[in-house]
């Protein structure tokens, strides 16, 4: 039994070791000085220095890195709640009811994945200009409130499936209706895949530099990752190191929420009392 | 797709987008009758740092106009700007560089500047040489924001220790003959190349078909050489890679113009052709010892020019045109502001505001203005914006290159393939 | 046609109707209650610009100029006078029938590999999934061309094994590769989605088998693996969805430029070239409508295949 655990634990840390090397290098790079950011290739610089820290937290635009990282948080949470409350709902109808245009609207859904998005951005551009909400953080959250996020709600289709119908049956004949059967067995089931979503809304949007780029105008209502773009583009190389150094930052924080989140995804569905 | 989008879905797009285009832009006029301007750029921080400095001033003695600033990296910048010019939202004031001033100006996205010459802007202190570069279709269209010129930049230790001579004295020259074994040497000599392959850059090409009195483009827009002219260059320049006077492939295929990126400053050189303006960018990141001396040249033709690195210009949808024609001018024209800029883009395109800075120069921005003064008899005309189509030219270019570098097609089939490419793209 | 080819099989998916009950007329309203964020999502976010570009593929559209109606234009520019659209097409295949494969299996190890609960699984997990946070930003391209450029770690590991290729990002035979490995690397999303599809495997039936006598690769062939084929689809599909349009990890590392050679030029590169850097939407957007038809024609026989293969709990009369 022991020498089945350390064998494992052997495994996992061998896979581990291989799959980390980038990212201690890339943790070292930060520490390195400014010359010797691109030309030692180890991870770890001849003299280790906080300077790129140092100067991260004094340059960042007119302000400190906690307003960027507040702003980032706002979006990340808006996303969070936005997506797993409007695809959980979505998902239940294409899922579990029945109702005329379910295939065609299915399809259509599956398609708007399938899209390349330059091509909608500017359409989709115009339109939140209309409604007025350029320059404010509407552009990124009020989507995720209307589910335009397919990924997420094919998940969830795929995982409501997977229930047994039986259970609904059950809960039918207890008087639910659909509300009920969704309220009182697909919710506290779905779990998992609400977890799956919750995580996966709150790293992608803490990243999604792109639509940040586009809708945001002004440094007080910046992003993280927006205000790590700054740095991009400095004539000299002296740049890079407090980039790597904010990218540090900027993974620290959707780290500790995936750490903090994926213990759920370990307690088991329909067990009892069965410890996780 | 559902039949329902089909109905409802184009004529309101349609609808919308045709909004966007008649909607104005950029700040508006608040009820105290002050104006609020956007003024858009990209660079680093220490350009973004003087940049808002010389706002602050500027807003200091305009109490009526009100600058909101807003700055990223080049990619970035041309994102964002192209998505919201598109949408009809796009700043009042931006900065360009020859690459882009003729793709924008070409589909009227920059007001015709010629009624503000003279009244709000400036020109009389800024040479003619210079202010070409910012007309398109013979109209100013855009005002250049500073001035560079082609350099060779080296590092003199491994050039004299393999006994090769670079003329960087004021007035000396030298042929590609000489440059070609000067670089040899070096390779031959040291563990680095010579110089990086700058095959890759239309830009250079540009300078040694001026040499032989042709053009990239001509003056309507036109592709202005044949595939039998880019095979001589390209040979030319192939001729170097053997004996390591120019980098390996590997190396080259890495170039993409900035200078953190580059051939010399990642220590695969020991010379590079690039434009003045980066000097300060080599000074930090290469170190204090480079030192600049002219392009080669086989004829009386130095192919060297006054180019603007960056122009401003104003968005024609901007509802105050006047107040963001005013920010130029004192962008490029006054004194304070200048002291305050110094060689951020380039040296100042106004003579007066660039002797007071280069008179007062260090470093770096010593460094440009030396060369600057060193050329200054050879330095011609600015060759002018390139076209619409342009952009994809110089990204067809370097791809084509590559393959010629990689042995991948002979260099006569891709120099056709550059002309043929590049026809299509500037006819659209 | 697209529309048909693609609803026909999640059709042939949805459960048959039950017969003509109250229960179905009374659930339409609940059914278009719950799908009330999404349907205002679709009518005010998604099909205007969608419909705006398959208008605009039919145009000459540059961005800035208003669009001019071209016809079938640009589809047959695209289809016979460019090079470069076929080779696009060319390697973004390569990058799919490479990457997916590779990027599943090791999500789906790692996922069986964790499915345990052991001490210290929650940081392996966690350390699993560290590459994926990364996602693909400027940082990342300067880690994997360090790692991936001649003299690198990479070609330092390989040489001493006596593999001498030199670098792979910098030479167009291998450059490839290294998206694919970058793909493959952040195998994190569908390696949580296949641990929560894990966890929906209810313990019961294990413990049942386990009583019957099943060992545990009787168990895993019999119980888990059909428990999680649905898991596997969506998956499956995905992947091979967003394979077709990775964009972002080929953008940054080639610094936009899909070389060295055009060895990564992938399809949504050159798209994205094209529109924004070309200035030619119209001709962007018809490449886009291009690839949108042969992702829905794969994910379309995704998804009939998946009638062989996928066990659904939840469907009636199976």
């Amino acid at each position: 039994m022991t020498a089945r655990k350390v064998l494992w634990h052997g495994i996992v840390l061998a896979a581990l070791a291989l799959l980390l090397y980038p990212v201690v290098w890339l943790v070292g790079t930060s520490f390195k000085p400014a010359e010797e950011v691109l030309s030692t290739l180890s991870p770890l610089g001849d003299d280790p220095t906080t300077d790129n820290y140092a100067q991260v937290f004094d340059g960042v635009g007119e302000f400190g890195v906690w307003h960027y990282f507040g702003n980032s948080l706002l979006v990340s949470l808006g996303a969070v709640v936005g997506n797993v409350v409007s695809c959980a709902l979505a998902a239940y109808a294409f899922g579990r009811l029945h109702f005329r245009g379910r295939g065609p609207m299915f399809g259509f859904m599956m398609i708007t994945i399938m899209l390349p998005h330059h091509v909608v951005l500017i359409p989709q551009y115009v339109i939140f200009q209309q409604l007025d909400m350029v320059n404010t953080f509407w552009p990124l959250v009020l989507p995720k409130f209307l589910a335009t996020d397919a990924f997420f709600v094919f998940l969830m289709v795929q995982f409501i499936r997977t229930l047994p119908r039986e259970l609904d049956e059950a809960a039918t004949l207890d008087g639910c209706g659909p509300a009920g059967v969704f309220r009182h067995v697909v919710l506290p089931l779905l779990r998992p895949a609400l977890i799956t979503t919750a995580i996966f809304s709150f790293i992608w949007s803490w990243n999604d530099f792109f639509s940040q780029l586009i809708y945001l105008n002004d440094a007080e209502r910046f992003t993280l990752p927006l205000a790590l773009q700054l740095f991009i583009d400095q004539a000299t190389q002296s740049a890079f190191g407090p980039m790597f150094a904010m990218s540090v930052l900027a993974l620290l924080p959707i780290g500790l929420f995936f750490l903090a989140f994926q213990r759920f995804l370990v307690e088991g569905v329909a067990t009892s009392g069965v410890k996780g | 797709m559902p039949r329902l989008a089909r109905r409802a879905g184009v004529p309101l797009t349609a609808a919308l987008l045709l909004s966007a285009a008649l909607a104005g832009c950029g700040g508006g006029a608040s009820d105290d009758g002050s104006v609020t301007l956007r003024f858009v750029w990209w660079g680093n921080e220490d350009r973004a740092k003087v940049t808002n400095q010389a706002v602050e001033e500027f807003q200091r003695r305009n109490p009526g106009i009100k600058v909101e600033t807003e700055y990223s990296g080049y990619d970035a910048y041309f994102q964002k700007l192209s998505t919201q010019v598109a949408g009809g939202a796009g700043p009042d004031l931006l900065q360009l560089d020859r690459a882009t001033v003729g793709e924008y100006a070409g589909r009227g996205v920059l007001a015709d500047l010629t009624e503000h010459v003279g009244g709000h802007i400036k020109t009389d202190d800024i040479p003619d040489t210079l202010l070409a570069g910012g007309e398109v279709g013979g109209k100013q269209h855009a005002i250049p924001a500073g001035q560079t010129t082609q350099m060779l930049v080296f590092d003199p230790a491994p050039f004299t220790a393999a006994g090769a001579t670079v003329p960087s004295a004021p007035g000396e020259k030298w042929t590609w003959a000489q440059f070609a074994e000067a670089v040899n040497k070096v390779g031959a000599a040291g563990s680095v190349a010579g110089t990086t392959d700058f095959g890759w850059a239309v830009d250079w090409f540009e300078v040694w078909l001026h040499q032989n009195g042709e053009a990239l483009y001509t003056g309507d827009g036109k592709l202005g050489f044949d595939a039998a002219k880019l095979t001589e260059y390209w040979t030319m320049v192939s001729a170097l890679r053997p004996g390591k006077g120019a980098t390996a492939p590997e190396v080259t295929t890495k170039m993409d113009g900035s200078v953190q990126n580059s051939g010399m400053v990642t220590k695969q050189s020991a010379s590079e052709i690039g434009y003045d303006s980066s000097l300060t960018g080599y000074f930090t990141s290469y170190g204090p010892t480079v030192r600049t001396a002219p392009l080669p040249s086989d004829t009386a033709e130095s192919g060297m020019a006054a180019l603007p690195p960056v122009l401003f210009g104003v968005s024609q949808r901007s509802k105050h045109k006047d107040a963001a024609a005013k920010l130029l001018d004192f962008l490029v024209n006054d004194p304070d502001a200048g002291k305050v800029l110094g060689a951020s883009r380039g040296v100042p395109p106004n003579s007066e505001v660039r002797e007071q800075v280069c008179g007062a120069a260090v470093d770096a921005t010593k460094l440009v203005c030396d060369h600057e003064s060193a050329q200054e008899d050879k330095i011609g005309p600015s060759f002018g914006p390139w076209p619409t189509g342009s952009a994809a030219v110089k990204r067809d270019f370097q791809r084509t290159y590559d393959d010629v570098i990689f042995n991948r097609v002979g260099i006569a089939e891709a120099a056709e393939r550059v002309v043929r490419d590049a026809e299509q793209a500037l006819g659209s | 046609m697209v529309d048909t080819a693609l609803t026909r099989p999640s059709r042939a998916q949805a459960p048959p109707p039950p017969p003509r009950a109250r229960r179905a007329r009374a659930g339409q309203g609940i059914a278009y209650l719950f799908l009330s964020p999404w349907i205002a999502g679709a009518a005010l976010l998604t099909i205007g610009p969608m419909a705006a570009s398959l208008y605009l593929s039919f145009t000459d559209y540059n961005l800035f100029d208003p669009p001019e109606w071209v016809g079938l234009d640009n589809y047959t520019t695209m289809v016979t006078g460019d090079q470069r659209f076929w080779h696009a097409a060319g390697v973004t295949t390569r990058y799919v029938l490479l990457s997916v494969p590779l990027k599943l299996g090791l999500a789906l190890a790692v996922a069986l590999l964790l499915n345990r609960s052991r001490r210290g699984v929650g940081l392996y997990r966690s350390a699993f999934y560290a590459p994926s946070l990364l996602g693909a930003s400027v940082s990342v391209a300067l880690v994997w061309r360090a790692m991936f450029s001649t003299g690198g770690t990479v070609d330092e590991a390989l040489s001493a094994l006596g593999l001498d290729l030199g670098g792979w990002v910098d030479q167009p035979q291998y450059a490839l590769y290294t998206l694919v490995a970058l793909a493959a690397w952040q195998f994190g999303a569908p390696m949580v989605i296949f641990l929560a599809g894990l966890k929906q495997v209810p313990r019961e039936l294990h413990e049942a088998a386990a009583i019957d006598g099943a060992g545990p690769l009787r168990r895993f062939t019999a119980i888990t693996v059909p428990m999680l084929t649905p898991v596997i689809l969506f998956n499956l599909v995905l992947e091979v969805i967003n394979a077709f349009q990775a964009f972002t990890g080929a953008f940054v590392v080639s610094s936009g430029r899909g070389g060295p050679s055009d060895s990564t030029l992938l399809y949504p590169l050159y798209l994205y070239q094209r529109g924004f850097t070309d200035f030619r939407m119209g001709y962007a957007s018809a490449m886009a409508w291009v690839l949108l038809a042969v992702v829905a024609v794969i994910t379309a026989l995704v998804f009939r295949s998946a009638r062989r293969w996928v066990f659904y709990a939840g469907e009636e009369g199976r």
